[in-house]
């Protein structure tokens, strides 16, 4: 007897990455050899090392997860469903380092391997998380020949006002930062995107191994086994990044977590946070980072933006804020074009010229074997419900190692 | 060497920016020489050789507030529309929207160049300085370039009625201008509104003041010999210009990677994969080849074409390439007179330009300056592959006939009828004008009639493919004069006239068609 | 330099002061326009107008008046340099919302022109590196200046080298090549190595960089990667050499192997058994780093 276990719906080895938010699941048989009855009770566990991830599993959309669950599965080879989610606080280190495994009776009849990927803290990443990281963003770049160069080319002075200065800076920062995910994730599917917490000392993530040490004219330096030492953009080798703070024991100066999710319990409010964190914690360097316009020239954007993006998880989770027909979930002023819910956002809509800029570099954004949503041409209200807590086709795929599902 | 001893065509490289600005002030005093000032403003001018961008913002910005002092002639109409369009540096925008304001009469058609401008500068204003020469504004002094922008759309007045929608979109912004700049705008809402609430047209966004036009659809003469240059593709592949571009017509465009403007090299290389679509879907991509030719062959390398290509959706095979140079740089640049200018191998400025080119590689139309409209392009190269066997197109190269003997002959050509319907035509023409002189001939006249009808249409045919259309309608004239010396009492003088003004449209039928080559050759 | 003793504490000491993350007494909530008026008052201490500064930095342009005081603090030389600098930075942060900052710009960009002289080093050369960023001509003209004549230079050459590479149009490869010529020192160098890093006319300098045993390492590895931009075959042939000599020195055979593991060509390089063998042998290297980049190029390339 054997069974066939889909993670995510799919049976493609890409696919097998959960988070926090459970996935969907299938489970059918392919070998009916030594079945009895019309059904087949089959177990569903899991197994795994001391450090790698561990999964809970359910049956249907709601109720209590367990580590385990005994599925009826038809012999006739119909597909049954059910949701594996990651265990909150036991995140992957290495891909497939937790298998899950199909038993009837004692008897193994099926089994698969997956990671539990979600966005951890990057001074808090092991050794081979930070260089499978900075390998595959040092791939995408490729000296300034990579599709890295879209990304660039997609947060510049011209594009800006697509993304900056009105409601629609969270939702397309959402958006960019999975874009870029899942483009690393295509190199290497056990990468995901690091977040910096700026407003804590994080002395790893300013080492010659990962994001490089800067000097005193704030050319950053790297170890010569560090990959990113390659690292090109408009043409000119290398990053300039100058820290007006001391990088090994110190923080900027800006609105702490605590203070950020503080700010207000309604979109409106809370978008100010561009100010104070974002922006605060841009100019805590000199260098690419501190100016709009070359901000994305330094990889420490993609790590700084993801923990703007984490803040914001933080605090629609803190007040409940996925649902984008409750007003408080965002700022419904009339705004800017690609600002408002349902508005399409440059580039990945394609749309040029007029109050959009002249060319979308990049095409449409890029598909994952692990999620449906949001699609080639996301608009801004996709980017709310990330979980899919209101409508689960919604799920964008990543979660944060400190923000649970719903 | 002085200033005023540097003639503008003679101003090189070797002038210093003193100098330089001397010149153009010169230049500015004297009206009849507002074409030389013009002619400063080509990217290709040797005066901008080896200088860094910045300096040549300074420069033309230069030159640009000279025209502005002078009056803005005609042939410097398209450089400053150019820096509207598709502008983005602070300083050449504002000097561009202070120009337009010295053309004599404002035009509906500038509307739309100034709410682009607008739309491309507003997120980047910044103060600039209009005082000396290479002066950047520092503090609250000198203007900027939204300001210059809102001045001109005020000078324009009713004429800007087209630009109201956006005008009054950009007041209703909660956080938009700064207080300074509303009052800049209010002043432009209300004289623009001036002409009532529709006021006049505005055009379409694409319109150009009559007499402008930045697409030369008839065939040009390439400026060199260009059989040394050798190409690399995308993948590295090697080959020469006629194995590239004879066989089949092609439309080229020119970029370079490292082109800091996205409405200028991203954009152009962006509607290029636009142009390979619109073949596509008429058929002609395997007839009609493009190709993307890099400024920059010496950094652009086969990879980086390659993923420049890519991300802009470029379609890229054996018929569809991107090219750069590996030898023979400059005589492509010369055969193609590209509007560009460096600093060692670095493009310091150039303007957006598309070719078609025939299937014998010669340069079949062309395109400068402004947006280049995809589906016209793809209509060119279209009628590029039809034309091939009949156009009297110059040859592209070796070109050895002396040009007055080409004149001669082609204003023979012109008084001499070309094929049997042109003899029954130019028969038909005396034929009716003299009837009187031949004793009865009651079938004549209805004959010769028709004859001079098959000669109208035949001008007229030819006007429609050349576009111009004046060689029939002088014949008409005439056609219709010597009709009236037959039927109207009193007016058999007109016979001659008719005949006159027949022979005059007929030749200038054929010089439409034959002005190219002829104006080619005198030059 | 009679104001910049006006101006209080020194930058240096004003980094100092800024360095911890401090959370001050802004743990009190307030609102935009009350921390604007704070940050903005002579009258109030230094450290409670730098925390009010950060707390709400999009509030700035919400008035023409409040954008006026804020500059006012920034060019204000009699103003404690700490403030000039938050006021600043402030500033800065605002100008990421595009859209909010939109009324703010012009004003902003003329007084950071204003401040490209300003007495404070480090003030200075902030402003000289947010202008360009921008692709500033005004600071591109200045910054080539001071390369040129040494007494008008506002910051060092290094400095000036590195702002210049922003705009890879800007005029500085002539000066950068002089300057690796006859290097005023070892950063300037490295910087106008780093610019010349786009000029495919600087291939030759690369080459014998990279293949000088008596450079600096740091410089070998920027050679390293600029010739593999310029000229991918080239940077193969002597990442390959670098990686057979036997007295080469570990840092630089470190990074011809992550060279080699990055960028090289797979088909060229998995049919290099000379060059397989010699890395296999570089597994036992004594140098960590050398170890660990030949487990890498291994682990793509070999087995």
């Amino acid at each position: 007897m054997k069974v066939e276990l889909q993670i995510n719906n799919s049976t493609s080895t890409g696919a097998r990455f959960v988070g926090w938010t459970p996935s969907p699941c299938r489970i059918r048989m392919t070998d009916r050899s030594g079945a009895t009855s019309l059904t087949v009770n089959v177990q569903i566990t899991a197994r795994t090392t001391t450090t790698g991830g561990a999964v809970v599993f359910r049956r249907g959309t709601t109720g209590t997860f367990s580590t385990s669950i005994t599925v009826p599965v038809p012999i006739t080879g119909a597909s049954v469903p059910f949701f594996i989610a990651g265990r909150f606080g036991r995140p992957s280190i290495n891909n497939g380092d937790v298998t899950i495994e199909a038993r009837v009776g004692t008897t193994l009849v099926g089994s698969v391997r997956c990671m539990v990927r979600v966005r951890k803290n990057a001074n808090q990443l092991t050794p081979g998380e930070r260089d499978r990281f900075v390998a595959a963003l040092a791939q995408l770049n490729n000296q300034g020949l990579g599709r890295f160069t879209d990304f660039r080319d997609m947060h510049t002075n011209v594009s800006s006002p697509q993304a900056h200065g009105a409601p629609g800076f969270l939702p397309w920062h959402r958006a960019y930062l999975l874009d870029l995910e899942r483009e690393l994730q295509a190199i290497d599917p056990s990468v995901s995107l690091p977040y910096w917490r700026f407003d804590q000392p994080a002395p790893n993530i300013f080492t010659r191994d990962f994001l490089g040490v800067s000097d005193s004219l704030g050319t950053v330096q790297f170890s010569p086994t560090n990959p990113l030492q390659f690292w090109r953009t408009d043409g000119v080798q290398g990053i300039n990044r100058r820290p007006f703070f001391n990088t090994g024991t110190g923080a900027p100066s800006l609105r702490t977590e605590a203070q950020t999710l503080a700010i207000g319990t309604t979109y409106s409010a809370f978008r100010s946070m561009e100010g104070n964190p974002h922006g605060s914690a841009h100019v805590s360097f000199g260098g690419f980072i501190s100016s709009i316009g070359t901000a994305a020239r330094d990889p420490l954007f993609f790590l700084l933006h993801c923990n703007v993006d984490r803040l914001w998880a933080k605090w629609q989770r803190v007040n409940g804020r996925f649902d984008p027909a409750l007003a408080a979930s965002y700022d419904n002023t009339p705004s800017p074009v690609g600002h408002n819910l349902p508005d399409t956002m440059w580039p990945w809509n394609g749309i040029t010229g007029g109050t959009r800029p002249p060319t979308a570099p990049g095409g449409a954004m890029a598909s994952s074997p692990s999620a449906t949503a949001p699609g080639p041409q996301p608009r801004v209200r996709d980017s709310l419900d990330y979980q899919g807590i209101v409508n689960l086709i919604s799920r964008l795929g990543f979660d944060y190692d400190d923000v649970q599902f719903a | 060497m002085t200033a005023m001893a540097a003639a503008t065509a003679g101003a090189t490289s070797e002038v210093s920016e003193d100098d330089f600005a001397a010149l153009v002030d010169a230049l500015a005093a004297g009206p009849e020489r507002r074409g030389e000032l013009t002619d400063l403003l080509r990217e290709d001018h040797p005066v901008y050789d080896q200088r860094g961008a910045a300096t040549v913002v300074r420069m033309r910005g230069w030159v640009l507030l000279a025209l502005a002092r002078a009056g803005l002639p005609d042939a410097a109409l398209l450089y400053v529309l150019e820096e509207l369009d598709a502008g983005i540096d602070a300083y050449l925008v504002a000097a561009a929207a202070r120009a337009l304001r010295s053309r004599p009469q404002p035009d509906a058609a500038f509307a739309p160049f100034l709410t682009r401008a607008l739309g491309n500068i507003r997120y980047h204003d910044e103060p600039v300085s209009f005082d000396g020469y290479g002066e950047y504004a520092v503090g609250a002094n000198g203007t900027s370039p939204v300001r210059e922008v809102l001045a001109t759309l005020e000078w324009l007045g009713p004429h800007a009625a087209g630009a109201l929608p956006e005008l009054e979109a950009l007041r209703a912004q909660p956080r938009g201008l700064s207080r300074k700049r509303l009052e800049d705008l209010d002043r432009a809402l209300e004289t623009v509104r001036a002409g009532g609430p529709a006021g006049e047209p505005g055009g379409d966004c694409c319109a150009l003041p009559d007499g402008l036009s930045s697409w030369a659809r008839g065939f040009r003469r390439g400026g060199g010999p260009v059989e040394s240059v050798v190409f690399e593709d995308q993948e590295g592949g090697t080959a020469g210009f006629q194995e590239l571009f004879q066989g089949h017509p092609t439309v080229v465009v020119f970029f370079y990677t490292r082109c800091d403007n996205p409405l200028k090299c991203s954009l152009t290389v962006t509607k290029l994969a636009r142009v390979q679509k619109l073949l596509a879907e008429r058929g002609l991509d395997e007839r009609v080849h493009t190709a993307a030719v890099t400024y920059d062959p010496a950094y652009d390398l086969p990879e980086r074409l390659l993923r420049y290509g890519q991300a802009r959706g470029l379609r890229l095979d054996a018929g569809h390439r991107m090219l750069r140079a590996t030898s023979g740089f400059e005589a492509l640049r010369r055969h193609f007179q590209l509007g560009v200018g460096f600093i060692e191998s670095l493009v310091n400025r150039h303007r957006i330009e598309v070719f078609v080119l025939d299937a014998e590689g010669r340069i079949a139309g062309s395109f400068e300056r402004l947006h280049w409209d995809e589906a016209r392009v793809v209509e060119r190269a279209a009628e590029v592959l039809e034309e091939k066997t009949d156009e009297p197109a110059p040859p592209a190269r070796h070109k050895a006939a002396s040009p007055m003997l080409g004149t001669l002959a082609s204003l023979g050509v012109a008084f001499f009828p070309k094929c049997p319907v042109c003899w029954a035509a130019y028969l038909s023409l005396f034929g009716v004008a003299g009837l009187e002189r031949i004793p009865y001939s009651p079938w004549l006249q209805p004959l010769l009639a028709a004859m001079m009808l098959i000669n109208l249409a035949s001008l007229w045919f030819r006007g429609r493919s050349t576009g111009r259309r004046s060689g029939f309608y002088l014949a008409l004239a005439g056609a219709l004069a010597i009709l009236a010396s037959r039927v109207v009492p009193g007016l058999e003088a007109a016979a001659m006239w008719g005949v006159g003004l027949t022979l005059v449209g007929s030749a200038v039928g054929v010089w439409s068609r034959l002005r190219r080559p002829v104006l080619h050759a005198l030059r | 330099m009679a104001e910049k003793k006006k101006a209080g504490k020194s930058s240096k000491s004003a980094r100092k002061a800024q360095s911890p993350a401090k959370k001050s007494p802004a743990t009190k909530k307030r609102s935009a326009r009350s921390a604007l008026a704070t940050a903005t008052s002579a009258s109030k201490p230094v450290d409670e107008r730098i925390q009010a500064m950060t707390e709400a930095p999009l509030a700035v342009c919400a008035e023409d008046e409040s954008l006026q005081k804020m500059l006012n603090v920034l060019r204000n030389r009699e103003e404690p340099i700490e403030v000039r600098l938050a006021a600043l930075q402030s500033l800065q942060a605002a100008s990421f919302a595009v859209l909010a900052f939109e009324s703010c710009r012009a004003d902003y960009i003329a007084t950071l022109r204003e401040l490209v002289e300003d007495p404070d080093p480090e003030l200075r050369q902030r402003v000289l590196g947010i202008l360009a960023r921008e692709n500033d001509g005004f600071v591109q003209k200045k910054l080539l200046e001071g390369l040129k004549k040494p007494g008008k230079a506002l910051v060092p050459p290094e400095k000036a080298l590195q702002l210049l590479s922003y705009d890879v149009h800007s005029e500085a490869y002539p000066i950068a090549r002089e300057i690796v010529k006859n290097p005023p020192s070892s950063e300037a160098k490295r910087e106008a190595l780093r610019l010349l890093s786009a000029d495919p006319a600087a291939v030759p300098v690369f080459e014998k960089i990279l293949r000088d045993k008596d450079e600096l390492a740091e410089l070998r590895q920027l050679s390293a990667s600029a010739l593999n931009s310029l000229r991918p075959e080239k940077l193969q042939e002597h990442a390959r050499e670098i990686v057979l000599d036997k007295n080469e020195y570990d840092d630089i055979q470190a990074v011809s192997l992550t060279a080699l593991t990055t960028l090289g060509d797979e088909a060229e390089v998995t049919g290099d058994a000379e060059l397989l063998k010699r890395v296999d042998a570089l597994k036992g290297e004594k140098s960590t780093k050398v170890k660990k980049s030949a487990r890498r190029f291994l682990e793509k390339y070999g087995e």
